[in-house]
């Protein structure tokens, strides 16, 4: 054995409690060990993938006893694919913030990196468990992480934005807890396997409602529109590496929510359509709202909420092809945002208002990160050669697969008015003229390691899409079998 | 006593707990005060747990505690413990969103020298 | 306008919810073949504990536990961050009165009792209602009725932190000596003793007891550094 999937939660755990004390002794360590723990973590998830590729998923049962009594964590190969994938972003937010943070002071520091670890773990957590209410309180523990961490500057209007966020998130909580107690009211048990196999007892009217408060508690955090209300301030006010670490872990995590909800639990086929229409809802208004923002970070924020709609979209196909495709638009969306969110925030870094103006001519002052920048804006409206490309191409062939050629339509609008406003940016970064009021920051080196590391990322994948097409392959499969994953976690005996 | 009359009673159990949850929502949209806010906030989080609490009793049932007094009694019924052990946890995560809302309501109020939602919307709500 | 329309909404939530819960039924039994039955009869015959509540707190969906407890743990650390303050701005408490005789030296005499009581309730949690949550709210309310009756009255940081971290850890690690046992996380492995006596029901009680710890002393620190906020102008 490689290592169990407890480990994912408990070790983080074990060092969140450990810090305070840490730091007691010598100051570096809160800065040092978090990122220790998720390096580990790192290669623990590796580790595991390639364990459950070969050899089928692990279910593990937590204080002895065997689901549906206890609480038990999944370790299959999809949702596997999206712990690797949170761990390694908030592996690259770490190095990217490790002097960044440098200059705010020791006890800042410690809550930061406290925080941004739980949320990282928060967020593993709700892929891992098999438990809904479980999934429950791992949502609070990314939403309370998450609220701290967007007011962290004290400067900015950050604790509005914050506030906001904390307050659809608690309405949210709410009808989820509401959710959860309707299930359990009729069906007196918690564990997802068990109640994917009783689910078609249920009276439709319950299973409706239950899966509509699913849907809108989940939405809140999945900014499907029109609950996204928190996140373009929260992204534009939270530091620029929580940003990515929000539009990679975070929204990430959700949207394995509902699609558990959607795919595993119930059993309604018209949830599919459902998804189709509010992704694509989202998608336009988002992207049509893109184009308007004056700000970097907003802009990037709504272009985030239309490519989550996407994803819905893929996912609602129903298909393999389309749940091939929204896995390899999650990657691909998480690794290209968090490069334009990191870049992004070297690019507007001395300037007050932060908008678009404001990056005129940066790419004689900031080479390296211009150049990043350009790349991500490339690769995330799906320009050849670069990774999002194949990701945009398998959702348009997932999407004539499956006959909906309107929406394939759509998606191809869509996508134009995506292409604007990114190049605009790049176009002002490379052909204007600097305004002299704003003064360029050079990226620490730790910084532009990180940021390198994800723009490598985005022409491996650009030009040997073979290298990840075969383990989300796999993870789709996984995720479409639901009688293979409710035998494998009912299969486990005391 | 009329049979009807008990129903109304069970109903009134969960309307009661449906109606604090809308007052505390009610309240947490609509109020200007953050403080306000904040209140509307917990008192629908409160109505929840009442609900959830609700859910889990059996009729005749007592505490899901096996001491002495039960165990040499004659009632064997019990309410569902499982509800009971979730809103432990409901209410703890209530306590912290609470805690953390309080302090970004401090926050505000130093920056901003007021409580009310009109003269802080720096951000579009 | 803006009442109204959110009068509207929350009017039609709250039909569509009266409806489903008075179709879902008040004191009858909902469904057959719960999860609750096999907690029932595991606590009394497996763990010996007589709180089933306990029992599923602590033990069956302990894991729910460790998240709260790290809920409350963020709790604290976040309020740190956002009430965040330089330390040439820290002042001096910003709510100040001063208590009557009568209520200083009441506060004295009640202090001992009240800690006491929260003592007991959470090493009594495996056995009467009550356990760590609840007895780490009363120990913080003494703190809180000391803290309102003397200005002066100092709960030192490094001491909270360190009580919670220490609590956290134990839960977290005895956790991972139940998995280290050849077990699984958070499982059983010592003894479970005589039902409805002290010694009894294995690691609950010692869970427990952290739990209680770890609630005290986060909710004094709640309570401390949210009285120390300097009120502006």
């Amino acid at each position: 054995m490689v290592g169990t999937p407890v480990l994912f939660v408990a070790i983080p755990l074990l060092a969140a409690f450990l810090i305070p004390l840490l730091g007691m002794i010598w100051k570096e360590l809160v800065r040092i060990v978090p990122g220790l723990v998720l390096i580990y973590l790192m290669v623990l998830s590796v580790n595991l993938l390639n364990h459950v590729l070969v050899n089928g998923p692990i279910v593990e049962v937590i204080a002895g006893w065997a689901p549906p009594f206890g609480i038990n964590l999944v370790f299959s190969a999809f949702s596997g694919f999206l712990v690797t994938l949170m761990v390694f972003l908030g592996l690259i937010v770490w190095i990217y913030s490790y002097r960044f943070k440098r200059n705010v002071g020791f006890e800042p520091a410690k809550k930061y990196f406290l925080l941004l670890m739980m949320l990282v773990t928060g967020a593993v957590g709700i892929v891992l468990t098999g438990d809904i209410f479980n999934m429950f309180v791992f949502i609070e523990i990314t939403g309370i992480s998450g609220y701290a961490l967007t007011a962290f500057y004290t400067g900015r209007d950050s604790a509005e934005a914050s506030f906001k966020y904390l307050m659809l998130g608690s309405i949210a909580s709410t009808l989820l807890l509401l959710a959860i107690m309707i299930l359990y009211s009729q069906l007196g048990t918690l564990n997802m396997a068990e109640i994917a196999t009783k689910i078609h007892t249920v009276k439709p009217a319950y299973k409706v409602i239950s899966l509509i408060l699913f849907i809108t508690a989940l939405g809140i955090e999945a900014e499907i529109f029109p609950l996204n209300g928190w996140a373009p301030d929260a992204y534009a006010e939270a530091p620029g590496p929580v940003g990515a670490a929000f539009a990679g872990i975070v929204v990430k995590a959700s949207v394995y929510a509902i699609i558990r909800y959607i795919y595993t639990i119930f059993d309604i086929s018209g949830a599919y359509d459902f998804l189709i229409i509010i992704g694509m809802v989202t998608l336009i208004i988002a992207e049509f709202a893109a184009i308007r923002q004056e700000k970097l970070k907003r802009m990037l924020a709504y272009s985030s909420i239309g490519q989550m709609g996407l994803v819905l979209v893929a996912f609602g196909f129903g298909t393999k092809e389309g749940v091939f495709a929204a896995l390899f638009l999650m990657l691909n969306h998480a690794i290209i945002k968090s490069l334009l969110f990191l870049s992004g925030s070297y690019l507007v870094y001395n300037s007050k208002d932060k908008t678009i103006a404001e990056v005129n001519g940066m790419h004689k002052f900031l080479p390296i990160t211009s150049f990043l920048f350009a790349l991500g804006a490339f690769a995330i409206v799906g320009l050849p050669p670069f990774a999002g490309f194949w990701s945009k191409l398998s959702v348009l062939t997932a999407a004539a697969d499956s006959h909906m050629l309107f929406v394939m339509s759509l998606i191809l609008m869509v996508s134009v008015v995506e292409l604007v406003y990114y190049l605009r940016v790049v176009n002002r970064i490379y052909f204007f003229k600097k305004e002299e009021s704003v003064e360029a920051k050079k990226p620490t080196f730790n910084a532009l390691i990180a940021m390198l590391v994800l723009g490598a990322l985005i022409l491996v994948i650009g030009f040997y899409p073979d290298v990840i097409t075969g383990v989300i392959h796999k993870a789709s499969a996984d995720l479409m079998d639901k009688t293979k994953y409710i035998n494998d976690v009912l299969s486990i005996k005391q | 006593m009329d049979s009807s009359l008990f129903q109304l009673l069970d109903y009134g159990v969960y309307g009661t707990a449906i109606l604090v949850m809308l007052i505390g929502l009610y309240g947490a949209l609509v109020k200007k005060s953050l403080l306000k806010v904040v209140i509307g906030l917990s008192v629908m989080e409160s109505g929840l747990n009442l609900l959830i609490v609700a859910l889990g009793y059996l009729k005749g049932g007592t505490a899901p505690i096996f001491s002495d007094g039960f165990l040499n009694g004659t009632n064997k019924v019990m309410v569902d413990p499982v509800p009971q052990a979730l809103v432990l946890t409901a209410i703890v995560i209530g306590f912290g969103v609470t805690a953390v809302a309080l302090s970004l309501v401090i926050r505000l109020y130093r920056h901003h020298g007021t409580l009310n939602i009109d003269e802080i919307k720096n951000l579009k709500w | 306008m803006k009442k109204v329309i959110v009068f509207l909404l929350l009017a039609t939530l709250g039909v569509y919810l009266a409806i489903t819960f008075f179709n879902i039924g008040f004191g009858d039994p909902h469904f057959v073949n719960g999860v609750k039955d096999f907690y029932l009869k595991e606590t009394v015959e497996n763990l010996h504990v007589s709180n089933t509540v306990t029992s599923i707190v602590v033990n069956f969906r302990g894991f729910d536990t460790l998240g709260e407890v790290t809920v409350l743990f963020l709790a604290v650390t976040a309020l740190g961050s956002i009430l965040y303050k330089k330390r040439h701005e820290v002042g001096a408490r910003s709510v100040l009165f001063s208590s009557s005789s009568v209520v200083t030296a009441g506060s004295k005499l009640l202090f001992p009792a009240v800690i006491l009581l929260g003592v007991y309730v959470f090493i009594h949690g495996h056995l009467s209602p009550g356990g760590g949550f609840q007895g780490g709210v009363i120990i913080a309310t003494g703190f809180l009725l000391m803290l309102l009756a003397y200005e002066n009255y100092s709960v030192s940081h490094t001491w909270l932190s360190i009580v919670e971290s220490l609590a956290g850890i134990t839960f977290a690690g005895v956790g991972l000596l139940g998995f280290m046992n050849g077990g699984t996380f958070l499982q059983n492995f010592l003894p479970t003793g005589v039902l409805n006596n002290l010694f009894s029901g294995g690691v609950i009680p010692i869970i427990y007891i952290a739990v209680g710890f770890k609630v005290a002393a986060e909710l004094t620190g709640v309570i401390y550094t949210v009285l120390h906020e300097k009120g502006v102008k």
